[in-house]
């Protein structure tokens, strides 16, 4: 995805990234066992900030394996070697799914490229799996984790009618999600279906229904996501200072 | 040197045409890109590549029409450049079939390899089209009656893996993630190293416990410096964000991949070529 740089473009962009970033973050339960994959700056920035605002207890896991790293910065590569950096031990991927599948996985972030009303996940094609019309990375662990994990929250930074349509093109993945996270708002699933939890500041209830491809019932009732505290802010910027949360938008 | 150690033409020579590999490291990390540049140039074709998470190593096997099949559980450029171009192309145009799989079934067929077993049960894909489409089968655990799905055995011809150190008889040691190469070497009917350093024999004898391939494993030895590159390898470089977007932008022709061939080959032989005293 590009982004046209029109005249306050990269002030959007640091804001959404930030917004998502926090709202992530809030998710976290302290003392949890918490994982993020492949691709995934947003969740990483989460996770590494939430150690320093809620969470200090929190276990971070990752691919390259190093539990607990205090990365010396954060890698635009969410599987870079600084995943390694401050770990006291070590558990492969293998481990994780491993972890997840005996229950003990307690939080995953997982990006989709399509997410539908039922909180499913795409990541795999876009028209006929036969002939695709576009073939996608695929959901690296997603199938696994979605429904051995204790809760998942799925987050993208696109909000279109496209990326959030009724049924996905293709299911990648199926499961325990909470919440998605997106640049407009946050949906809660709940009774197999997504609701909106809470529309973003400066969001209308219009705009939002336009730019989901899912019918989202009565929003008259929904709240505002309140937004980052200045203590949020703060550790967020600490834990990623150069703004590598920020690559996920362009 | 002696033993296993041969030189980069001549371990990737020992790869047949149609033969499956399993590509060690993941994304752009620790991957054997020299051998894979190596493999491209000598005109290989019909690859069938086993991974977790691929990058620049799938992709430039599409790029250079050596692939005939993937099995992976992703393959793309994370946050930093996006969908892997060649690697899309090559399955929309259907000369590449992707055979889809979450990162946790590709681990379960290589398992079920390195268990000696037909196929390998595994947690999870409840919900998903995934199974399905690639037709992983359900049974019935005999004991308790749960369902499970089962991945049938996954058995590449080598696991090409770039390790951090390595003796001339194929004693490994991986320092930061090594992802899921162990299980790899284990899988695989043999395996191919490629090593930023060799080391003396004296250095694995000093922990044992950290020698992750044991020779007795390994057919081929490469003195590969730089191999992983554009990638990262801990502890020795990180990832080169400028180098992985010049091949982005190479990889569109079949001109321009050859010139991104031929800008690495110096550099992709230097290692085996002062091992074996010969001049680039």
């Amino acid at each position: 995805m590009s982004v046209a740089l029109r005249e306050g473009a990269a002030e959007d962009v640091r804001a959404a990234a930030d917004r998502m970033a926090v709202f992530l973050s809030r998710f976290i339960r302290d003392g949890e066992l918490v994982f993020h994959g492949v691709a995934s700056p947003l969740p990483m920035a989460a996770v590494v900030m939430a150690r320093n605002t809620h969470a200090p207890n929190l276990t971070y896991l990752n691919i390259p394996g190093g539990v607990d790293p205090k990365p010396s910065h954060l890698p635009g590569s969410t599987v870079a070697r600084q995943l390694m950096e401050g770990a006291l031990s070590y558990f492969t991927l293998t481990e994780i799914f491993d972890l997840s599948a005996r229950g003990k996985l307690d939080l995953a972030f997982l990006g989709g490229a399509q997410i539908d009303a039922r909180g499913d996940m795409n990541l795999s094609f876009i028209g006929d799996p036969a002939s695709p019309k576009v073939r996608l990375p695929g959901g690296a662990g997603s199938a696994h984790i979605l429904p051995t994990a204790g809760r998942t929250v799925l987050w993208r930074t696109v909000h279109d009618a496209r990326s959030f349509p009724e049924r996905c093109d293709f299911v990648t993945a199926s499961g325990n999600v909470e919440a998605v996270v997106t640049p407009l708002c946050i949906f809660k699933k709940a009774e197999g279906r997504l609701r909106v939890k809470s529309i973003h500041q400066g969001v209308t209830a219009d705009a939002l229904r336009a730019a989901t491809g899912f019918d989202l019932g009565d929003l008259e009732q929904t709240p505002t996501t309140p937004e980052p505290t200045d203590a949020e802010r703060v550790a967020l910027h600490a834990a990623d200072p150069e703004g590598v949360r920020q690559r996920e938008f362009i | 040197m002696s033993g296993k150690i041969m030189s980069l033409t001549q371990a990737a020579a020992l790869v047949q045409d149609g033969d499956m590999l399993a590509l060690g490291g993941n994304a752009l990390t620790r991957i054997p890109a020299a051998f894979v540049r190596e493999l491209a140039r000598q005109g290989r074709k019909d690859m069938r590549l086993v991974k977790t998470a691929g990058a620049y190593d799938v992709d430039l096997l599409c790029a250079a029409g050596a692939v005939a099949q993937t099995q992976t559980g992703y393959v793309g450029f994370e946050n930093l450049f996006g969908l892997a171009p060649s690697y899309r192309l090559s399955v929309e145009e259907g000369r590449v079939q992707a055979v889809e799989h979450a990162c946790s079934t590709v681990i379960a067929g290589l398992r079920a390899s390195a268990y000696g077993l037909p196929s390998q049960p595994v947690a999870g894909l409840e919900g998903s089209d995934v199974a399905a489409l690639t037709g992983f089968r359900q049974v019935k655990d005999p004991y308790t009656g749960e369902s499970t799905y089962m991945v049938p055995r996954i058995r590449p011809r080598f696991a090409v893996l770039h390790v951090t150190y390595a003796d001339a008889e194929g004693n490994a040691r991986i320092d930061g993630g090594a992802f899921e190469d162990v299980l790899m070497s284990r899988a695989a009917e043999s395996v191919i190293l490629t090593a930023e350093r060799i080391e003396e024999t004296a250095f694995f004898v000093e922990k044992p416990d950290r020698t992750a391939v044991p020779a007795f494993m390994v057919q081929a030895v490469v003195h590969a410096p730089g191999g992983a590159r554009p990638g990262g390898c801990h502890p020795f470089y990180d990832i080169d964000e400028d180098a992985v977007g010049a091949y982005l932008d190479s990889a569109s022709g079949a001109e321009s991949l050859r010139a991104h061939l031929d800008a690495w080959e110096e550099r992709d032989h230097a290692g085996s070529a002062a091992a074996s005293g010969s001049v680039v």
